[in-house]
């Protein structure tokens, strides 16, 4: 049996008592594993995401980090114990310098944070470029740049990333794509939502598909990749 | 007429630039608490007067000087602040996302009222002053005009200028400044990134109430103080505030200085009575023109 790094089993979550977006989902992620979460406009992608970080409070099921139970925890607990989730959007501290987005990114292990930053400046020049200014000043695709960095100030054993490459130009994505690729080489777990499907599918070891709050599918990536049914119903084609 | 406003127009700056310079602090302090906590608390009117009191207690009553009676003036109010925030506040924020920082903010006016009359309570109507050393104002011949300048509103705006800085630097540079930035920021992400939010709120409100309260006792050295010293301030101290734009910290400093001489630029042309209508006026003209203030949304 796979020992997995995250497990979550029959996630109810949503932001009405009346209205759950999430009937009942599961997710694993093994360590080192990627794993793209793709399916139609509200299918519960996202909110799968909050839930596990902490955002959203689940109103039934279990998820557990490293075999310990995280569910219904507060956001900033689940970061402290390695989890680190890159929003969708507003995920940066937009009138604070880049320098200080990732002081903030490491908020939880100050101790490391000066060698930490010298690594990303390394690793991203263009974050090193703009140390000073203010986040806001920074294009699309840097700024996803700066927010992935600064999940990885914590070195997390899981990555979760909510449609990193939305709203990016196709070169930016691509880059984008690059990273989150580097990022996996180093060992970190991914759980990836990605508009992209063939994209994210071709990073990704397994693909799990969401339908209406439900797990629909789940396999290998480059199975659910050429699956014509996959392809016609998902992947546009 | 024009040489008229030749010979007023340098001491009226200089009076504004003393005026706007004390009260910037509150208006950091109020605008401070807005970035934070998200709804304007009012009770900085009643803070300002508990500072000033506090301020009059350790001066006169406990025979302190200056310096040492301002860290009363600040700790205080702050205390107070923290209280009234956590007891009162609070509870009426959480009600509904929707309603709950209106909610408070109507309970502030209330609860600055009730403050304002405790204090009435305790130390009674009459003005009072500090116990201060009296000096000879400073008199310039500038040719064309004389420029009278107190030496104690120049030792207030100094002290000013010097706990601004004190507040510039901590938000600069600290690890509690920045994580209070971030919170102000982007309060969502501030907790993914594992920053507790309930202790930046009571921080904000401490250091906001505390600053409130140095600016009131800074505005008692000037004249006097009466239990409506603050409310009288209040108008401005919120005009000051929205015309820098509401949440940052260098806008509340711009509009206090862009307020207080405004104020006494008005002089030329008002009577003096009407000088609390400039506070209204640059509302309605930033409001209409620029609706996010002089310097928007920039935290610090």
């Amino acid at each position: 049996m796979t020992e997995y790094l995250l497990e979550a089993r029959g996630v109810v979550a949503g932001y009405a008592a009346a209205d759950m977006i999430l009937k009942g989902v599961d997710l694993a992620v093994a360590p080192h594993e990627v794993v793209a979460i793709i399916g139609p406009n509200g299918a519960g992608k996202s909110t799968l995401l909050k839930a596990i970080a902490g955002i959203l409070t689940p109103s039934a099921g279990t998820i557990t980090l490293a075999g310990a139970p995280i569910q219904g925890r507060p956001a900033r607990e689940i970061c402290a114990s390695g989890l680190a989730f890159v929003p969708q959007e507003a995920n940066v501290f937009p009138t604070m310098s880049v320098r200080e987005n990732l002081e903030m990114g490491g908020f939880v292990q100050p101790r490391e944070t000066r060698q930490r930053i010298e690594e990303i400046f390394v690793r991203f020049p263009i974050l090193a470029e703009k140390r000073r200014q203010a986040a806001r000043t920074l294009s699309g695709g840097q700024r996803q740049i700066l927010a992935m960095a600064m999940a990885l100030m914590v070195a997390p054993k899981l990555l979760l990333l909510d449609e990193p490459s939305a709203g990016l130009s196709p070169i930016a994505a691509e880059k984008l794509f690059d990273t989150i690729r580097g990022i996996h080489a180093e060992g970190t777990a991914i759980a990836m939502v990605e508009q992209n499907a063939l994209e994210a599918l071709a990073i990704a070891h397994r693909g799990v598909i969401l339908v209406d709050g439900r797990n629909a599918r789940e396999g290998a990536a480059a199975e659910l990749a050429t699956d014509p049914d996959v392809r016609r119903i998902f992947l546009g084609g | 007429m024009l040489s008229h406003v030749i010979e007023e127009l340098p001491q009226l700056i200089v009076n504004g630039l003393v005026v706007g310079t004390i009260l910037a602090l509150p208006a950091i302090g109020f605008t401070a608490i807005y970035a934070v906590l998200r709804f304007p608390n009012f009770t900085v009117a009643s803070h300002a007067t508990m500072g000033a009191y506090a301020g009059f207690v350790a001066n006169v009553w406990l025979g302190l000087p200056i310096v040492p009676s301002l860290a009363l003036a600040f700790i205080v109010p702050a205390l107070s602040g923290l209280a009234c925030d956590e007891y009162v506040l609070k509870p009426l924020r959480r009600t509904s996302a929707a309603t709950g920082p209106m909610a408070a903010a109507i309970a502030a006016v209330a609860l600055t009222i009730a403050l304002e009359n405790v204090i009435r309570f305790v130390f009674g109507n009459d003005l009072r002053g500090y116990d201060l050393p009296v000096y000879r104002d400073w008199r310039f011949d500038l040719g064309f005009a004389f420029l009278r300048v107190g030496p104690q509103q120049v030792e207030n705006a100094i002290i000013s200028v010097v706990v601004m800085a004190g507040v510039f630097t901590f938000l600069a540079f600290t690890r509690t400044g920045k994580m209070m930035r971030a919170v102000a920021d982007n309060p969502s992400l501030a907790g993914i990134k594992g920053i507790n939010a309930e202790t930046v709120a009571r921080l904000a409100s401490l250091i906001g109430m505390g600053l409130v309260g140095v600016g009131g006792m800074l505005l008692g050295l000037d004249t006097s103080i009466d239990p409506l010293t603050g409310f009288r301030a209040v108008l401005t101290v919120f005009a000051a505030a929205v015309v820098g734009g509401l949440g940052s910290i260098p806008g509340a400093v711009v509009g206090a200085m862009v307020v207080g001489i405004g104020e006494e630029l008005s002089l030329l042309v008002l009577d003096a009575s009407y000088r609390t209508a400039v506070g209204f006026i640059a509302i309605i003209v930033v409001l209409t023109f620029r609706p996010r203030g002089i310097l928007g949304e920039r935290a610090y």
